[in-house]
């Protein structure tokens, strides 16, 4: 059997598959961080009101739990199984990867994801209905298992860059998978941010307290856990850097922008001003500017960490052994799985992929353009939007006018021997190279309008043949039963 | 088709299956995910089931069906988080042994797929914006503000629905998915179509919020009576439409059972008439009867035990539809999800089970045990010792957990 385990291709034209990844997973990433700094100040608040008998602080809690239920646990709860529905329809062997590796992972974090679901409706609703040492240990309870969710997923998120020990290759296991180097330093430095939210986000709330002496008090206490949060974040993130694999270091150095570092910079800067501020002057702390900087300082802070991060393990997506677009480019004696290289390297993309259509299973005159736009959809499209707009356009990489006969050398030179470090070696017949350069030159030259055009002609053809062909059969039948 | 394209069919199913293979036997997360789904299917029912209330309750001047609206919502809102929490579940263990299935309906709908979370944001912020309109007036007998809202919910409540839907059921059509992936003779990388449905099946599960909410009407009347503050009167009333609604809800879901089994895919056999097929429309038209025996007068006992029932219904039915998923994936397509590749992991399965029965069984059985108790209590509920030691066991128990994760941690890590 020359099949391999390749999904069919999803093409988002307008901003890119991998786009849409990205802005549910950072949305999620902004609210599923949030809630769990928040679970684990709730625990401390509530545990000073039961210590100090406070109603403020409860109060607090309440308002802050109530806004977090609303925002953060209704949208980080959809689109917590959302990133499973995006990567299920952009990525379906990177995420498969990491649920058959790690399933019973995810089933354990769901323990604690229905007490959180369940401890956050008690915090919010409780408060005034139980004493407050009840409701400090259901606070208490309800911090730890929310630390518990990010302790799982954080392994299962290193995975994707890198399996914990280099001995999972070799050996398999999930241990050695989960736990490394890179684990504990990422887990360092989201331990850091969800703080440094729980900060930010804490300001909305605080906006709301009428009482200026409790505002003020308030407002210091997030502010010293913003500021100490985002400095040690800033250290984590030196100390990821020297966990991921070189190649990652590579990409970083070659593919980010060149503003990168300095856009870390000031916004790391600007946050740590902001809580100064607000903590030396918390009148001016109101809803719409903290709001705004929520916004401002979330969404700033977390995109280019989530970028680099997505950039720099490429060309895999997955254990260092998923290429970004799905196929299996490495062995891993360990799990008993072979490199799917081979296989295509001897049947070809299109003999090899389950989804081909039969009338494209190899590469004639008659289909050119169609088996390279195939071909591009299952090579290309993960990383490189083939329309106008999307992720890192295709037409981007070629000068125009570029002769079919130099992409098509490019192709054979280049891709099909994976001598590009950060992307994927990507096999192909001679035929294939040819019908996927064919493809994008015309993509390059018309751009989506002109390969439409030249599938709508090939498709004609076809039809036009297939139906000769049929007519012609039909004459030879009526010629046999008259006996001529 | 004839056995050389079933023969395609069942290859490529086959040659989808992720090489990774899985870490323990299948049948524990088919089992799993049956389980799941019907815990996860009754609470979209009670979710359904208490919005069309709360939307009854505000469209109708009876001073009784607005309080009952109104106390409805509440159980809408945490129905509505709880049917995603526990939907996780099956959504993860589907994913594990069906992942052939699965992923490639979802590819071929994904615009659908992504659609789903946006909707499912927009309905229960939709009904949060009806609550905070609503919920702290104190008279719930006034005409609620902002209606528009809780149709909304509703409406978009039951077009994720429809969504999942359509999903699970391309699952059950392998031999169809090339022909989807291919429109009008080009390939079609859009994922903008729906491409299966059967309207009988959705209409079914979306009945079965009628049977399920009478429960918990039932139950509703129950649980409130014993506070002092209780108003037998109205509580009696509510469980009396909750009674009607378990009897005549059940009548109509068996009817549409009927209507999704006449209508099944010739690729599943004689499933409609086989002991599975039959079974789950004997367990809905059993809740009938079981309410027309058990619930009568004040039957105090039986009133606890009608939420549970529906479960146990729901079971039956859940454990039906993954026999009719086998019955033509394995029956038709000879595709076995059985012999799934196994990369035994003990550490990882035991820890989940463990982690399952003490962490799990310990704190929820704290928490809902004071979620009960504070409910049936006017003013500030104050636990007994015992109560109380439970509280400390299940700080200790997941505090154990964390450490244990460190522990192993850093041995792998020092390693």
């Amino acid at each position: 059997m020359d099949l391999i385990s390749l999904y069919p291709t999803w093409y988002e034209p307008t901003v890119g598959s991998g786009w849409v990844v990205a802005l549910i997973a950072t949305f999620h990433v902004l609210a599923s961080h949030t809630s769990v700094g928040a679970a684990m100040l709730f625990a401390y608040l509530s545990h000073k009101a039961y210590r100090e008998d406070r109603e403020d602080l409860l109060d607090f809690v309440k308002k802050y739990g109530l806004f977090l239920l609303v925002f953060t646990y209704v949208a980080g709860s959809i689109t917590g199984p959302g990133i499973w529905y995006s990567t299920t329809v952009a990525s379906p062997n990177g995420i498969g990867a990491l649920i058959h590796s790690f399933v019973w992972k995810w089933a354990t974090e769901w323990v604690f994801f229905v007490i959180e679901v369940v401890g956050v409706y008690m915090i919010v609703y409780l408060v005034g209905r139980v004493d407050k040492r009840t409701h400090m240990k259901i606070s208490v309870i309800f911090g730890m298992a929310s630390l518990a969710t990010m302790l799982i997923i954080v392994g299962i998120l290193s995975f994707m860059m890198v399996p914990g020990k280099e001995q999972w290759f070799a050996d398999g296991g999930y241990l050695n998978g989960f736990y490394g180097t890179n684990t504990f330093a990422q887990l360092g430095m989201r331990m850091a941010f969800m703080f440094t939210m729980t900060a930010v986000v804490g300001g909305i709330v605080i906006a709301g307290i009428k009482d200026p002496a409790f505002k003020k008090e308030m407002a210091r206490k997030l502010g010293w856990l913003g500021i100490i949060s985002t400095l040690i974040g800033a250290s984590m993130f030196q100390w990821y850097l020297t966990s991921v694999p070189d190649q990652a270091l590579l990409v970083m150095e070659n593919r980010l922008p060149d503003y990168f570092q300095s856009s870390i910079m000031i916004v790391l800067a600007g946050t740590l001003a902001y809580f100064i501020i607000t903590m030396l002057r918390p009148q001016m702390i109101v809803q719409g500017f903290a709001g705004a900087m929520t916004i401002i300082i979330l969404v700033a802070g977390l995109w280019p960490e989530e970028t680099a991060r997505e950039s720099m393990r490429k060309p895999w997506v997955a254990g260092q052994y998923v290429y970004s677009n799905q196929v299996i480019g490495k062995d891993v004696p360990g799990m008993d799985i072979k490199s799917q290289l081979p296989t295509i390297e001897k049947v070809g993309i299109l003999q090899a992929h389950p989804f081909t259509p039969d009338h494209l299973k190899e590469v004639n005159d008659g289909n050119k353009i169609q088996a390279g736009e195939f071909i591009a959809m299952t090579y290309c499209s993960n990383c490189h939007s083939p329309s106008e707009t999307g992720i890192r356009p295709l037409h981007r990489y070629f000068p125009e006018g570029v002769s079919q006969e130099r992409v098509a050398q490019y192709v054979k030179g280049v891709l099909t021997t994976g001598n590009i470090a950060y992307m994927p070696k990507m096999p192909m017949l001679d035929s294939e190279a040819e019908a996927l350069a064919a493809y994008l030159v015309l993509n390059n030259d018309g751009g989506q309008a002109a390969v439409t055009a030249a599938i709508d002609t090939e498709i004609e053809q076809r039809e036009r043949a297939l139906a000769e062909q049929k007519a012609q059969d039909t004459v030879a039948a009526v010629d046999l039963q008259e006996g001529k | 088709m004839d056995a050389q394209q079933v023969a395609q069919v069942t290859e490529m199913m086959y040659a989808l299956r992720n090489p990774a293979g899985i870490p323990t036997f299948p049948i524990i997360f088919i089992g799993l995910g049956v389980l799941t789904f019907a815990l996860h299917i009754l609470f979209v029912q009670l979710m359904l089931g208490t919005s069309a209330i709360t939307l009854y309750g505000a469209f109708n001047n009876n001073a009784y069906w607005r309080r009952l609206g109104a106390a409805m919502l509440e159980i809408a809102k945490v129905s509505v988080s709880v049917a995603i929490v526990v939907g996780v579940a099956p959504l993860l263990f589907v994913q594990v042994v069906y992942d052939p299935h699965w992923y490639t309906s979802n590819v071929l709908s994904a615009d659908w797929v992504i659609a789903f979370i946006v909707i499912l944001i927009l309905a229960y912020w939709a009904m949060y914006y009806y609550y905070f309109q609503n919920g702290k007036n104190q008279d719930k007998t006034v005409q609620p503000k902002s209606r528009w809202s809780m149709i909304t919910s509703l409406i978009l409540m039951l077009v994720v629905g429809f969504i999942m839907h359509s999903l699970t059921s391309q699952i059950l059509h392998p031999e169809l998915w090339k022909e989807w992936y291919m429109q009008n003779g080009k390939l079609d990388y859009s994922g903008t179509q729906l491409h299966a449905y059967n309207i009988w099946r959705y209409a079914f599960f979306i009945s079965m919020a009628i049977p399920v909410t009478g429960a918990m009407l039932v139950t509703y009347r129950r649980f409130k009576s014993v506070r002092e503050d209780a108003d037998h009167d109205y509580l009696n009333w509510a469980a009396e439409v909750g009674k009607k609604w378990i009897k005549v809800g059940s009548v109509i879901s068996t009817v549409l059972y009927v209507a999704w089994m006449a209508t099944l895919p010739e690729t599943a056999g004689n499933f409609a008439t086989s002991v599975w097929g039959i079974l789950g429309g004997v367990a809905v038209i059993g809740y009938a009867l079981w309410a027309q025996l058990r619930l009568k007068g004040e039957a105090r006992f039986c009133s606890y035990m009608a939420l549970p029932m529906a479960l146990v219904i729901g079971l039956v039915v859940a454990i039906s539809r993954e026999m009719l998923r086998y019955d033509i994936l394995n029956g038709f397509f000879n595709y076995n999800f059985m012999d799934y590749k196994i990369v035994m992991d003990w550490y990882s399965t035991g820890l989940f089970f463990l982690t399952f029965a003490i962490v799990g069984g310990v704190v929820l059985s704290y928490f809902l045990t004071i979620a009960w108790k504070s409910g049936q209590t006017v003013g500030v509920y104050t636990p007994g010792a015992t109560v109380n030691k439970l509280g400390t066991l299940s700080i200790w128990i997941v505090a154990l957990w964390i450490v244990q994760f460190f522990v192993v941690g850093f041995y792998v890590w020092a390693q």
